[in-house]
């Protein structure tokens, strides 16, 4: 629950932006925004081999696909590491400790690139 | 091993054939009668100067035999005989067709009195200059008018024929009524239907099977005898049949415009040795190595000469449709490289020559066309560059994220309690 700053002057759309990047720079632990830098880099990566495959080539298409869903997996992986790490979560994931969950990020990471180096061609 | 095939190959025709002209063989019949024999003695002589060997027949006689236990005992026929209505069983138009079919050459002078299709002026006599029209391949060059007597042959659109010497542009022929002038007149009338003109008329016609027998009919037996050949056209100026005769016999009996194959190659362009399959895109390099009879010397000579030669890469239909030049350098030698269509399957190369008076050239060999190999794509190429950059930085970013993660779990986890408590 972020807490209510009293904005002086009138809410904007560049108010509102503004008001979220803060709230999120306050009230959000270390861990996770170095998990969101992660998600964000992810997220370029796949949007630039998109535009690529749209724009240049999609010629070795197993490269594509593979390049593609290896940023797409990757992101969905760390999306639930996030989820299960989040201290805010803690009552829907009580069984799963952090420990836990990031094995099994790790291990769910090794099985995709196996299969993405597989794929690329 | 090949060329020492050949060689004794050679060698055994040499000793056999040594005056032979022609390539098949130097027996011929000919089926005269034999009170006309002596008109047409400047042909048979100059005949028998080239090294053939004549055998006499008349028209109703039984022996020799023209087939034997289904071989055909000589080379080559002549059947002059114009004034005979019976000839014996073994010469019908059924058994001359299994003779050119066995591969014997047939020379044929046709009867005023035997065919349906009869000339306006069957007797007249009339001297025919070759023309551009005709086969300038076979006649020789500058050959004087010939002299003609006899009839003239409608020609059909069959494309194995060789008109050798049309008949005169202003001439005409009806098959009605034997060509009377009523009946001509009825049949203009009635848009040209049963007459024919001269474009459409040879006197002296000439047809090659696909198997490479010829066959030769003349108008009238005439143009070959003695008669015609002393008869000048205008005074000093000497008539052209006994050079015509000669050129239409060395044409018939396959001296002249006689070709062969003999040896055709393929493989990958960089490559000698050819390869039981190819695969599509390939660079093949295509060879042929063609040999024209030499009547003179009695051997197979290369020949670079053709200048329309085409290769076919066929599957159903051609994908390839190339030209086959002469290599400069090697005679006899025709070679073309070319890619292999994207596209697998059973091809061929094809080459099918067929000009009219030239020996038919066709070759066909069968490769497969497979597509690459699961390994035989080409790999790391340069557009996939970017997709090789993602997949290998996501891998990188997971290993730096995990060990950062890892080793900043002491320092997150010495702020947790104060968080939660800040969240509580």
């Amino acid at each position: 629950m972020p807490p209510k700053s009293a904005p002086a002057q009138r809410p904007t759309a560049a108010n509102a932006v503004q008001t979220l990047w803060k709230a999120y720079n306050d009230n959000t632990s270390n861990r996770l925004k170095f998990i969101d830098s992660f998600l964000f880099f992810l997220m370029l990566s796949g949007i630039v081999q998109f535009v690529y495959c749209v724009l240049v080539s999609n010629f070795p298409y197993n490269a594509f696909l593979a390049g593609f869903a290896s940023t797409v997996g990757q992101f969905v992986l760390t999306a639930s590491l996030r989820s299960q790490v989040n201290p805010d979560n803690r009552d829907e994931f009580k069984e799963v400790s952090p420990e836990r969950a990031f094995a099994d990020f790790a291990l769910g990471s090794i099985v995709l690139h196996f299969f993405v180096y597989n794929f690329l061609g | 091993m090949f060329g020492l095939r050949r060689l004794l190959l050679l060698a055994v025709g040499l000793a056999s054939f040594v005056d032979a002209k022609s390539w098949t063989g130097n027996t011929v019949l000919v089926v005269v009668e034999p009170r006309r024999q002596d008109d047409f003695s400047i042909f048979f002589e100059g005949l028998k100067d080239q090294g053939y060997q004549l055998t006499f027949r008349a028209p109703m006689d039984e022996k020799p035999a023209v087939i034997e236990y289904d071989e055909p005992s000589f080379a080559h026929v002549i059947i002059l005989a114009s004034e005979t209505k019976n000839f014996a069983k073994d010469i019908t138009p059924q058994s001359l067709i299994n003779l050119a079919n066995l591969g014997t050459n047939l020379l044929l002078g046709l009867s005023t009195k035997q065919t349906p299709l009869a000339s306006l002026a069957p007797d007249s006599l009339v001297p025919i200059k070759p023309t551009k029209r005709d086969a300038t391949n076979i006649l020789s060059k500058d050959l004087a008018p010939v002299w003609f007597s006899g009839i003239p042959q409608a020609l059909g659109n069959n494309p194995l024929l060789v008109p050798i010497l049309h008949a005169p542009a202003e001439s005409f022929a009806s098959e009605i009524d034997g060509g009377s002038a009523d009946a001509l007149l009825e049949a203009s009338q009635k848009g040209g239907e049963g007459l024919w003109a001269g474009s459409r008329m040879s006197v002296v016609t000439g047809f090659q099977t696909t198997d490479g027998s010829r066959v030769t009919w003349l108008g009238g037996v005439d143009i070959l005898s003695d008669e015609l050949a002393l008869k000048t056209i205008s005074k000093g100026v000497k008539s052209g049949n006994i050079q015509f005769g000669r050129d239409i016999a060395a044409w018939t009996f396959q001296e002249s415009n006689v070709l062969r194959i003999e040896k055709v190659e393929h493989h990958r362009v960089n490559d000698t040795e050819p390869l039981e399959q190819y695969t599509t895109n390939d660079q093949l390099a295509y060879n042929i190595y063609i040999s024209k009879f030499n009547p003179v010397k009695d051997i197979w000579e290369p020949y670079s000469g053709l200048k329309d030669l085409q290769l076919e890469f066929t599957m159903l239909d051609p994908h390839i449709r190339i030209a086959l030049p002469p290599v400069s350098g090697v005679p006899g030698k025709y070679s073309v490289s070319f890619r292999a269509p994207d596209r697998h399957g059973v091809f061929k190369f094809v080459v099918d020559y067929k000009r009219t008076g030239w020996t038919y050239l066709h070759s066909s060999t069968t490769v497969p066309v497979v597509p690459p190999r699961h390994d035989g794509y080409p790999r790391f190429l340069s557009a996939a560059w970017p997709y090789y950059a993602g997949a290998i930085s996501t891998s990188v970013g997971f290993f730096l994220f995990s060990a950062i993660w890892l080793a900043g779990e002491v320092r997150e986890s010495s702020k947790r309690p104060g968080k939660a408590g800040k969240s509580d």
